[in-house]
């Protein structure tokens, strides 16, 4: 993912100047420096190569991509080609499910207009917050961030003083002081929903990591640019109430019946029921669905 | 504090001010902490050594430098106190500061991190950038010495600054009266600090007169009197200043320390503990000065060169 090992000249440049004690009010001459600004190097480097959340692409970009590659991806791009219109890239830092999963609920809600679900999903926002609190989490960690969530859900409903556009959403979204903290809310409510539930996330745990829940939480889920796997899907999509189907783009090869494209959809559940398949009790189809590539989360649009 | 002078939309200056809130709202007897009165990005802290610890009963004051990206990215700490575990003025290695920049979290904070800070001191440094191996005797005569005075942080010019001497003294006070003194090391023999320590103890025992109010409990003030009654070391502001430590900090707009019965008591048990461990220290040492005479002896008398083993040495 991201390479440790790049050189940031400036940084070394520093570090090696032996500094007279009168001049150590200076923060920045000190060598951990040089990690923090290579860390922001590489990121500010990954930032210039695509946005947090890109562009509407047409699905043939996909298959652009793949060109000279596997012949199953290639297979099974056609097959997603005939399902889907068009794709949207998005960063690849280790936070692509949650910008994808925000950019792509909220361009939703902003299409549809849809108050009833507002009000859900609020009300889900607010189980959320009390589920931190009884977890022993200070208040003002986590408010900032639910806060600002909020703020972006009353903004794509239109009528308001601060309803936003398409547009705007975009550049909303591309805007790290709000994305990273929308990112960082839905990392706290992921963490809140696999603590309140650790008995019925441990074996999941186990099988994935060998680490416990608590530990789980704190190295995999809060930290910022950790990447998701379904525990962290199945948590969110049970804490917000939101449905999601996530699309897979792998080289698993299919059977000589032809190529398919295999996908998993995530539907909430309210209470100990465990995630289901799309069975037939299912009520929707979820209206957020992401392509999976290993490693990498991007949006998908249905026809 | 420094409400005007902010962005309050800066989501890091948001929540800095939250903290300093919430800092100010429920104070620790371990650890204290504020922002510089021109920068709330750089905060000053002191630490109280970590009980059952060679740090136990000392005060190491540090700095807080707060990133504009906080709480995405870590705050950096320094210690300014001579204190044997971590160099000063040298940004500490602690998986929770910034030397690993990928654990730190945004769902903790500058108390979460002192409190780690605190923990990790007893621990072995294994060689960490940053750490030090001192000797527990070593590390025991430092944390007596770090109550004697704040330490002197930054340039000349820095240090004429008036108002942040003044609020380094302050926290020093502060945690002067929530630090226990520091107690003897169960494997040395007693120092003259410490025997200075204890004539201090015993006048403990006849001040446990301070009134008493149910609430959140702060040690008594009597503790923090007598520290400075027994180090004329102390630095001259302290002594000038007629408030008591709880007093002025009340003024910088931290709640005044409630004292309960339950810990008014603490200091004279504690008292007695440590003077009880010093007449067994001595029985010790006496004990073993005279078995190694007697042993020195007969050998002397067996071996019979008694007098050639006098010449040679």
């Amino acid at each position: 993912m991201q390479n440790q090992e790049g050189a940031v000249p400036d940084g070394e440049k520093e570090s090696a100047i032996s500094i007279p004690i009168s001049e150590f009010d200076d923060w920045t001459n000190f060598a951990d420096d040089d990690i923090m600004q290579q860390q922001s190097a590489i990121h500010a480097e990954e930032a210039n190569k695509i946005h947090f959340v890109g562009d509407k692409e047409p699905l043939s970009m996909l298959a652009a991509e793949y060109e000279s590659g596997s012949p199953i991806l290639l297979e099974k791009i056609k097959v997603l080609d005939q399902q889907y219109a068009a794709i949207r890239r998005t960063r690849g830092d280790g936070n692509c499910f949650f910008r994808s999963f925000m950019f792509s609920y909220l361009e939703h809600i902003l299409e549809s207009q849809d108050r009833a679900e507002v009000d859900r999903i609020k009300g889900n926002v607010e189980e959320c917050r009390k589920t931190l609190q009884s977890l022993g989490y200070a208040d003002f960690t986590f408010e900032d961030f639910f806060a600002l969530f909020l703020e972006q859900l009353d903004s794509v409903l239109q009528g308001n003083e601060d309803s936003i556009s398409q547009d705007e959403l975009i550049i909303k979204s591309r805007d790290q002081s709000i994305s990273d903290y929308v990112v960082m809310f839905f990392r706290f409510v992921t963490s809140g929903e696999i603590r309140k539930r650790s008995d019925f996330f441990e074996p999941f745990i186990l099988g994935l990591t060998n680490a416990t829940v608590e530990q789980f939480c704190k190295s995999s889920v809060e930290p910022m640019g950790e990447e998701s796997d379904h525990v962290h899907i199945t948590a969110l999509s049970d804490a917000l109430g939101v449905p999601i189907r996530v699309v897979y783009l792998d080289r698993s090869s299919c059977d000589s019946a032809g190529v398919s494209v295999n996908h998993h959809d995530f539907v909430p559940t309210s209470g100990d029921h465990s995630n289901a398949t799309s069975g037939s009790t299912e009520p929707a189809r979820p209206f957020i669905t992401l392509l999976y590539r290993p490693g990498h989360y991007d949006i998908l649009y249905p026809k | 504090m420094a409400e005007d002078k902010y962005n309050l939309k800066n989501p890091a200056v948001k929540r800095i001010l939250q903290e300093v809130k919430e800092m100010q709202s429920n104070p620790s007897d371990d650890f204290m902490s504020l922002p510089l009165e021109e920068n709330i990005f750089e905060w000053q802290f002191a630490i109280r050594g970590p009980r059952d610890s060679e740090f136990e009963g000392g005060i190491y004051h540090g700095r807080i430098q707060l990133p504009a990206e906080y709480p995405f990215q870590p705050p950096s700490f320094m210690l300014l106190t001579p204190n044997g575990r971590f160099e000063t003025q040298t940004k500490i290695c602690l998986s929770i500061s910034n030397h690993h920049p990928e654990h730190w979290q945004p769902s903790w904070s500058v108390r979460t991190a002192l409190v780690a800070l605190i923990a990790f001191m007893p621990t072995p440094p294994n060689g960490a950038l940053g750490s030090l191996d001192y000797k527990k005797e070593e590390r025991h005569a430092l944390a007596i010495r770090s109550r004697k005075a704040p330490p002197k942080f930054g340039s000349p010019e820095r240090q004429k600054l008036i108002d942040e001497k003044l609020f380094v003294a302050q926290i020093h006070e502060y945690m002067l009266s929530k630090a226990p003194p520091v107690p003897q090391l169960s494997t040395s023999q007693p120092t003259k600090e410490q025997a200075g320590n204890s004539d201090g103890e015993a006048e403990v025992n006849q001040q446990d007169s301070v009134t008493v109010a149910a609430g959140d409990g702060m040690p008594n003030q009597a503790e923090g009197d007598r520290v400075l009654e027994e180090e004329p070391a102390a630095p001259v502001i302290a002594n000038a200043d007629p408030l008591p430590a709880e007093m002025r900090l009340v003024a910088r707009g931290f709640p005044p320390p409630v004292f309960t019965n339950q810990q008014v008591q603490r200091p004279q048990t504690r008292v007695q503990k440590s003077s009880d461990d010093r007449l067994l220290t001595w029985a010790a040492i006496g004990l073993t000065i005279a078995i190694l005479v007697l042993v020195f002896k007969k050998f002397m008398k067996s071996s019979g060169h008694g007098a050639v083993f006098m010449d040679g040495s």
